[in-house]
């Protein structure tokens, strides 16, 4: 388990060093001089080449690269170009935002994905179950942002029912998971699909294993055998399904933002390489990166450790 | 969603208006049916962008401007109405002795907060002189260009001496927060600059709480002993979207915004209940540019061709669904220059008879505009009034962050740059709009390259005209000269939309532009 | 689905012969004869403006209205749907090429070329895709070759792996060592060892990509980093919707109806043929 444990982890670093260089070698070709936005037209050029020199953008990408990562290390995710706020500040404020939203869209995912996948596994073959089976395909297929925009305007522009922009009253839990609801199902709802396809299969699957035939045998009540058995041991596959979804949520999180007008990192990020607010660009990048690749590493763990075939089969 | 930063800023000055749409996008946060102005306590406000610098010397937006001069008592402050004019804020008095001193007394009560003592004369004379040092490289060194020095002649009183003659001293320089007044202390304690947090705030109202990209609230100052502001609370509320803002205030949740101008024909005819909307002339201006320099369009009679081309009318009705009329140059209706035509007409048999002339046929061009759906519309009419003509015109959307550097000498665009779609703003001189197009802007923010002298030397004579005849021929003749070169196709000033709920009345400079502090219970 | 289909029957008769399979024909006919007829079936120019028929309802002149410009968004519509179509047959057969071409190259090649591959593919999967997009785009300006660019960056991981893994399972099996032995050259062990055994996984998961592609396109449209205007693409039409969303709710309506047409009928039919061609793969 620990070699494993290390041996993903190593990984998963190796990774987050891949994406950032990647990043850096972007924004070294990428045209735009940051310095002129911030500055203004008043600028002299001797003003624009001070912040260049400050934000660092005059070295050699190498150098740029090993200085952010050295800091970075420290936590000091360097300073925004505008304000000259702290980077990790910036994107810690927006984060949560996101992370709301991305929960909130898992929730919905499994709230709506597990019932529906062991109701159609339970009725195996039933016209339920094929009726579950196109609702997944069809969840699955609809890009986001087409249904953050119908959402929109059935619920919030045509009913009025739900609120159609921002993330609710700071400390009003209810008014700011109320703003949640329509951001969340465009974000979340492609994934009830994919959970309800998954939970199924993996149902069948289990429902044939040798411990669920036994507890059917010793004539325990299906509801029990299907809730407690054969459940627990599809819900492995959906943690690593999900650990592999956040990084698609994040995209989808980008224009669930824009549409509703929340605040978050997708925003952020979106704003911050249209407008070359460099530092705010790889903070963010590096913040987000590494929370995907740790919850795919976390996903990765939880599966390995409660299921030693996967230990062993890397 | 598209940038539409710079163009609900109508009334972004021009200096301001690149750090604007620069200034990256904000998200926002809206508390429902939070706007309690009824009671005369809270106002909720949207800006267009969050507040990044609180340093009068390096304020980048315009809604800085606002908190700034709401939380720095400045000398004076711009004037509330349909007329351009001044209060003194910080002053008791402020008069022009001579045309090269102007005297000034401050009131004897106004103090800095964080224990930093009460405003002095000594406090005025750190504060100008430190926007126009040179050493401290602020875009607005040259506001107080003309500065000689302030002197102190007593705790409250002294004199601002200047170099030279300055008219736009009173127009452009004192009423903006060039005129703030710092605690010389407190900056002196702390370094250089203000960024965020505000130390030794002074005005009618202070800082109390910034939540980036949520909200900015500004509280009563309680020490404050003149005018009071007009509320308890202004939450300012960063949404940079002005549908989106659009849709806050139709929920309830603001009580004043700026609307985009497609959307004043649709709030006209169906306004949201117990609100108000505002129409104000803006002192922008759009316009189609051609870069002389790079071909096709060395050739002045193809500029031409595509001058006679496009039905400006047209152009401006299907961008802005009929709200902005026509504008004929740089210079806004009311200023002096202010024109009624240009010297062009809509022709397009006079276009291909340019282009036949000229023995080119089927030409390929490019047309850059910034990202932003009123520009979008724009492009999409002019491209097709340019395909009428046999000119085969590209669009090419940019993001904020590569618009602003399109022209600029320093990148590799400029000599690829054929056509742009183009806005500034001004301040209400028009040698504010005539000096981006300059010999001197060339490759600067004279992205047509349009080079002549005669016009350089007519823009150095009206700074120093101060007859208003005069002046209205020097600028109309810069115009003509404009129009002559092929490069513009001017289009529109736009106009300034805005709704408020009835229980409010907004402080607007003659522009539309907000004045924080000006904004009173109905 | 139905189990009960006869082993001897074609492959289009066995996707006929499930429902689901049906739908998504019956969907993808609609927006490839869209596509094929547009210029027959709307008379109308899909650029022409008109400023004073701006937000009309739909009407017999106009089936879907018209949008903020005046132009008729039943044509717009339908010349979108040949953009769609065009990028998704395009991209995918160009990250199919490519995503061969990587993946022999990894399972042939020296180990650790193999490794760093196999790395550069994880990375690029860890990026979101929007954010890939974001930063291409302001590299090359927004176009078609960005969403191109785009579409081949994500795609091709999943072509090459499916390549590799093939390669890596046949390289060290007898035979191709026998061929190898005898001088076949390595064409032609491509061509009949590894090629035949990767091809039927290849077109399955291909046409699951479709939709993500076409979805792709429209996204970076919509966001106004895609085709430049004012070329029709369905993603530009939602965004002009979205925009006056409060003027009228039929542009939004009449851009997002059709990627979900084209969405679905791509998921059904690739479904189909996954189920009909390799059952073994039914849950993702």
């Amino acid at each position: 388990m620990l070699y494993y444990t290390l041996n993903r982890l190593a990984l998963a670093l190796v990774i987050v060093s891949v994406v950032m260089l990647l990043l850096f070698s972007m924004i070294y070709l990428i045209p735009g001089d940051p310095a002129a936005v911030a500055l203004g037209p008043r600028a002299t050029e001797a003003m624009r080449e001070a912040l260049r020199v400050k934000i660092g953008l005059d070295q050699p990408i190498w150098v740029q690269f090993w200085n952010f990562f050295t800091s970075a290390w420290t936590g000091d995710l360097g300073r925004e170009v505008l304000s000259d706020r702290p980077v990790a500040a910036v994107v810690l404020e927006q984060l949560p935002f996101t992370m709301a939203l991305i929960f909130s869209g898992v929730g919905w995912s499994v709230a709506l994905g597990i019932p529906l996948g062991c109701w159609a596994a339970v009725k195996r073959n039933s016209l339920a179950d094929h009726i579950v089976g196109v609702i997944s395909v069809a969840v699955i297929a609809v890009p986001s942002f087409v249904v953050a925009i119908y959402a929109l305007l059935l619920f919030a522009v045509t009913l009025r029912w739900l609120p159609a922009i921002g993330a609710g009253e700071s400390g009003n839990f209810f008014d700011q998971l109320v703003h949640l609801i329509l951001p969340s199902l465009a974000v979340g709802i492609g994934w009830v699909g994919y959970i309800a396809r998954m939970v199924r299969a993996s149902m069948l699957e289990s429902m044939g294993a040798q411990h669920v035939r036994t507890a059917r045998a010793f004539g325990l009540p299906e509801s029990r055998i299907v809730y407690q058995y054969a459940l627990k041991i599809a819900i492995l596959p959906t943690i690593t399904l999900l650990g592999v979804g956040i990084g698609q949520m994040l995209s989808s999180a980008v224009f669930a933002e824009i549409v509703f007008a929340r605040p978050g990192v997708g925003k952020l990020v979106y704003d911050a390489i249209l407008t070359r607010n460099y530092p705010l660009v790889t903070g963010t990048v590096l913040v987000t990166t590494v929370l995907f690749v740790l919850i795919n590493l976390l996903a990765d763990l939880i599966v390995g450790m409660l299921d030693p075939r996967v230990r062993s089969g890397l | 969603m598209k940038k539409n930063t710079d163009f609900l800023s109508s009334s972004l000055s021009r200096r301001s208006f690149l750090a604007a749409t620069g200034a990256f996008g904000t998200a926002m946060c809206i508390a429902p049916h939070a706007s309690v102005s009824s009671d005369g306590s809270v106002l909720v406000l949207r800006s267009y962008s969050d507040l990044q610098v609180l340093d009068p010397a390096f304020r980048l937006s315009l809604p800085e401007e606002d908190i700034i001069r709401s939380i720095f008592a400045p000398l004076v402050v711009p004037q509330a109405g349909d007329v351009w004019g001044w209060n003194a804020i910080a002053a008791e008095a402020i008069e022009q002795l001579d045309e090269l001193t102007v005297s000034f007394k401050l009131h004897d009560n106004i103090g800095f907060t964080d224990g930093y003592g009460q405003m002095t004369a000594e406090d005025v004379k750190f504060s100008l002189e430190r926007i126009a040092d040179p050493a401290l490289e602020s875009p607005y060194a040259g506001d107080w260009g003309a500065l000689r020095e302030v002197e102190v002649k007593d705790r409250l009183s002294g004199l601002i001496h200047l170099k030279n003659e300055f008219v736009p001293l009173w127009s452009t320089t004192l009423p903006t927060p060039a005129s703030c007044v710092l605690s010389k202390k407190a900056m002196e304690e702390l370094g250089d600059k203000i960024t965020t947090k505000p130390v030794a705030q002074s005005g009618q109202y202070l800082l109390a709480d910034w939540q980036p990209k949520q909200k900015t609230i500004l509280k009563r100052n309680p020490d404050w002993s003149h005018t009071p502001g007009g509320f308890e609370e202004i939450h300012i509320i960063p949404i940079e979207d002005p549908a989106t803002a659009e849709r806050g205030f139709e929920a309830g949740d603001l009580d004043y915004t700026w609307v985009a101008v497609p959307s004043i024909p649709r709030l006209k005819e169906n306004p949201p209940e117990n609100s108000v909307l505002l129409e104000k002339p803006s002192l922008a201006y759009v316009w189609l540019g051609i870069n002389q320099d790079v071909p096709p369009f060395d050739n002045p009679n193809i500029r031409r061709a595509v001058q006679h081309a496009i039905d400006r009318q047209v152009v401006v009705d299907a961008a802005y669904f009929g709200a902005a009329s026509v504008g004929n140059g740089i210079i806004a209706p009311g200023l002096p220059g202010s024109r009624d035509s240009v010297t062009y007409d809509y022709d397009p048999d006079k276009a291909r008879a340019l282009l036949e002339q000229e023995g080119v046929s089927d030409l390929d061009v490019t047309l850059d505009i910034l990202n932003q759906s009123e520009r979008l519309a724009a492009a999409q009419v002019i491209q097709a009034y340019l395909a009428e003509v046999g000119i085969n015109c590209e669009i090419k959307q940019n993001d904020s962050g590569t618009f602003w550097t399109l022209g600029s000498k320093d990148g590799d665009y400029w000599n690829k740059l054929q056509m742009l779609l183009q806005r500034y703003s001004m301040q209400p001189d028009p040698s504010w709009a005539t000096v981006w197009f300059t010999p001197e802007q060339v490759g600067v923010w004279n992205w047509e390259r349009f080079n002549n002298e005669e016009y350089k030397s007519l823009h150095d004579q009206g700074l120093v005209e101060s007859d208003l005849a005069e002046r209205d021929r020097i600028y109309r003749r810069m115009q003509e000269l404009m129009d002559e070169s092929g490069c513009y196709v001017f289009l529109t000033h736009e106009v300034v939309g805005a709704v408020h709920r009835n229980t409010i009345v907004p402080g607007l400079k003659p522009n539309g532009e907000s004045l924080f502090s000006e904004f009173r219970p109905a | 689905m139905s189990e009960a289909v006869s082993k001897g029957a074609g492959p289009i008769r066995r996707i006929l012969s499930e429902p689901l399979g049906v739908v998504g024909v019956v969907l993808v006919l609609v927006v490839v004869l869209g596509a094929v007829f547009a210029d027959v079936l709307a008379t109308v120019d899909p650029s022409s403006i008109s400023p004073r028929d701006r937000f009309l309802p739909p009407s017999l002149a106009h089936p879907f209205g018209t949008d903020h410009l005046g132009r008729d968004l039943f044509s717009r519509v339908l010349h979108g749907s040949r953009i769609a179509l065009a990028v998704a047959l395009f991209a995918t057969a160009a990250s199919l090429s490519i995503g061969i071409v990587l993946g022999l190259i990894a399972g042939f090649g020296p180990r650790w070329l193999d490794a760093l591959l196999i790395l550069l593919f994880d990375s690029v999967k860890s990026f979101p895709t929007v954010m890939l997009a974001l930063a291409l785009v302001t590299l090359f300006g927004p176009s078609l070759t960005a969403v191109i660019v785009v579409v081949v960056l994500v795609n091709v991981p999943g072509y090459a792996r499916i390549v590799r893994t093939q390669t890596l399972s046949m390289k060290d099996a007898d035979f191709v060592a026998a061929a190898e032995s005898m001088g076949a050259g390595f064409s032609r062990i491509l061509r009949v060892h590894i090629l035949p055994n990767a091809i039927g996984p290849l077109l399955i998961l291909a046409s699951m990509d479709i939709p993500v592609v076409i979805a792709i396109e429209a996204g970076m449209s919509f966001l106004g980093l895609g085709v430049r205007p004012p070329t029709p693409s369905w993603g530009a039409i939602l965004n002009d919707g979205f925009t006056a969303i409060r003027d009228t709710s039929w542009i939004a309506v009449a851009g997002g109806l059709p990627i979900i047409v084209t969405t679905l009928g791509f998921t059904f039919l690739g479904e189909t043929v996954r189920d009909v061609f390799d059952p073994r793969l039914k849950v993702r």
